[in-house]
């Protein structure tokens, strides 16, 4: 092992007791003081654990790098993925706490009061926590295979194993906590190197106001070197495919069960508009310098290492080239490396610019805990949702009313084992970047959920046959287009990352039509879609509103 | 529990709503209006904080824009509210305490 083998490990391992040490002190002070454990999580801190579960792998390795190779067409992720919270939180997230539920898949089966649309949303939850699992796992299988010097895939393997302990391990209790910490330690690993690059490149230390110059040189120098500006719009992709990316990932974050779920925490809606800003707000800390991260990242590449020769690379290639991540090639055969040459895999830009800059073993291994925190806070809360809709939906609601608790408890931890070995076999040979199999992800719920949400609490109307007929048919969308258009066949040039915005549209549709044409639903159901209306002290009742202003006894 | 005029209570909702409608609509704007025009925008040769606009847009305009909105919606609910007579305490008490969770 190499000097920064030992202290990315290092670090990695410190971080990791401080998590484990955090859920153990939250677990004591749970059982001796049950009630203040349970008040509530203030807003703020509930906003920094958002944080820390939502940003995962794909946020933290994967999206500079995207933003690096495909310029402005990479925005489409900054935008989307943050542009959700609006969405979450003006339309869904107070409402959804009013009602009061646990779990995604328990609000479908109460609103509509049927057990099949119960049964197909968790389900749902269960495939898109799936697929977002193996993003997550092919996360970490980059940062431990750079780290032990191992191909990628040997790196998935020891991630699926330190994902389980981690998942069973942390548990329920405690996890709001964990995910502070978790947030705190990556966006300080997500900051420091580009503070860096910043004061290495221009000479001043922030990175959010000195990077605006460099986006225009990128764009001088790859007009010298004949390729197409780094700011060009629609030149990897196009506009079509833009609008429906940044529409799928919009309409998707606000539909994701395991981002929802965190929205519960928080005591009244009031709190639940003040999380989804202080959510955004922490959230837009790293979003923002994003771009930063990967204008520097091409820089430093483009002026240090391209024109330097081929047979005499930079030690910091060598590690890279053995996890198969990062491909040379002398394509023009003059001995001397061009951009063309360098096969850099997106998902290694963020890890790997710190070497190219000579940043230090140390910011090396700080990267390294950031993307094992971002990987294992958003796995940790993936899996709790995979237990849950599981053990709680599936197996408790609907199979054995009567199970205890202690059987609930077993088919969770099954649920999480399983879970995990199955996505890190499909991670073993990604079927796409990190990036692109979270999209699915975010397809997948917008596709299923997000009309089925959001006209359940607008639309008193909206009844439980509309409810099947609009998950069914999403689902069957979007999974149908992201495999065409894996084979070749697209419609308007939409990949299949956008695939949401189809499968959104004949949710919504589905949703409208078919509800229209049943009767519809019980005068209980519509009172309690009205109620959702006004704050917590308004009650909706046979057409009255009643304030309860009484004080408390 | 006292009855209040449904008239009041139906205020309410619509204050609130157009709240929402008119946030989203800035929302859009900034961020699917100006990428539908992104390469009009670039033909312009304007720039902001030294990158092109549309770009910038992308990368922090938008972005801040949306933690703007989602600050100034929760001030702005909480003073309707408060017009409303809304007790916050009654709700935390109304909602459980968050007992159950």
């Amino acid at each position: 092992m190499d000097q920064q083998a030992i202290v990315s490990l290092i670090l990695i391992l410190l971080t990791f007791a401080l998590y484990i040490g955090i859920s153990i002190y939250n677990r004591a002070k749970a059982t001796s003081d049950f009630y203040v454990a349970s008040r509530g999580i203030p807003p703020f801190w509930n906003g920094m654990a958002i944080g820390g579960d939502w940003m995962s792998a794909a946020s933290f390795i994967g999206m500079a790098g995207t933003v690096m190779i495909l310029g402005y067409d990479g925005l489409a992720y900054i935008m989307g993925w943050t542009g959700g919270y609006l969405l979450l939180t003006f339309l869904l997230a107070p409402q959804l706490r009013k009602y009061g539920r646990f779990t995604v898949p328990e609000f479908i089966g109460d609103r509509f009061d049927s057990n099949p649309a119960r049964l197909i949303a968790a389900i749902a939850t269960i495939i898109i926590s799936f697929t977002y699992i193996i993003g997550q796992l092919s996360g970490s299988g980059v940062v431990i295979g750079r780290i032990l010097n191992l191909p990628a895939s040997t790196g998935v393997m020891i991630g699926v194993v330190v994902i389980a302990i981690y998942a069973t391990l942390g548990g329920m209790k405690g996890v709001t906590w964990t995910q502070v910490a978790q947030y705190m330690i990556l966006i300080t690993a997500y900051i420091i190197p580009i503070v860096f690059l910043s004061l290495q490149i221009t000479g001043n230390p922030l990175p959010w106001l000195t990077y605006g110059n460099i986006v225009s040189e990128l764009g001088a120098i790859d007009q010298e070197l004949g390729l197409s500006e780094y700011f060009a719009p629609f030149d990897e992709s196009n506009r079509a495919q833009f609008i429906a990316l940044l529409f799928t990932l919009m309409v998707g974050t606000a539909a994701l069960p395991h981002v929802i779920v965190r929205f519960y925490t928080v005591t009244t809606m009031k709190a639940a508009r003040w999380s989804g800003a202080w959510a955004l707000l922490f959230i837009a800390l790293l979003y923002l310098s994003a771009p930063a991260y990967a204008a520097f990242s091409r820089f430093v590449i483009m002026t240090e290492v391209v024109g330097s020769p081929i047979d005499d690379l930079p030690a910091w290639t060598e590690p890279w080239l053995n996890t198969g991540l990062l491909q040379i090639a002398d394509t023009d055969g003059d001995g001397v490396l061009s951009w063309e040459d360098l096969v850099i895999h997106q998902d290694i830009v963020v890890m790997a610019t710190p070497e190219i800059a000579n940043l230090g073993v140390f910011v090396v291994g700080l990267i390294a805990a950031g993307a094992m925190a971002a990987a294992l806070s958003t796995a940790g809360g993936l899996l709790i949702t995979i237990s849950s809709s599981f053990a709680h939906d599936i197996y408790y609601r609907l199979l054995k009313p009567d199970a205890t608790d202690s059987n609930r408890l077993l088919a969770g931890r099954i649920a999480i084992v399983l879970a995990t070995v199955a996505a890190g076999l499909v991670a073993l040979d990604p079927p796409g970047v990190i990036t692109q199999i979270i999209a699915w992800a975010f397809a997948l719920a917008g596709g299923t959920f997000f009309p089925v949400l959001f006209l359940g609490v607008w639309w008193k109307r909206m009844n439980r046959q509309g409810a099947i007929a609009g998950m069914l048919g999403g689902l069957t969308v979007t999974l149908t287009y992201i495999f065409l258009s894996m084979a070749g066949i697209t419609l308007f040039g939409i990949q299949d990352t956008g695939a949401g915005l189809f499968g959104v549209t004949s949710n919504l549709l589905l949703c409208i039509i078919v509800s229209l044409m049943t009767p519809p639903p019980e005068q209980r159901l519509q009172d309690e879609a009205v109620d959702l209306r006004y704050p917590e002290q308004m009650t909706y009742k046979d057409g009255e509103v009643w304030i309860n202003d009484e004080q408390a006894k | 529990m006292r009855k209040i005029e449904k008239k009041k209570a139906d205020q309410y909702f619509k204050i609130r709503t157009t709240l929402i409608v008119v946030f989203l609509a800035i929302g859009f704007l900034v961020s699917f209006g100006v990428a539908a025009f992104a390469d009009v925008i670039l033909e312009t040769g304007a720039t902001i904080m030294g990158m092109p606009a549309h770009y910038y847009m992308g990368a922090q305009g938008a972005v801040a824009t949306f933690v703007i909105l989602l600050f100034l919606n929760a001030v702005i609910s909480d003073r309707i509210d408060k017009k409303f007579g809304i007790d916050e305490k009654q709700n935390v008490k109304l909602s459980g305490g968050g007992a159950e969770h």
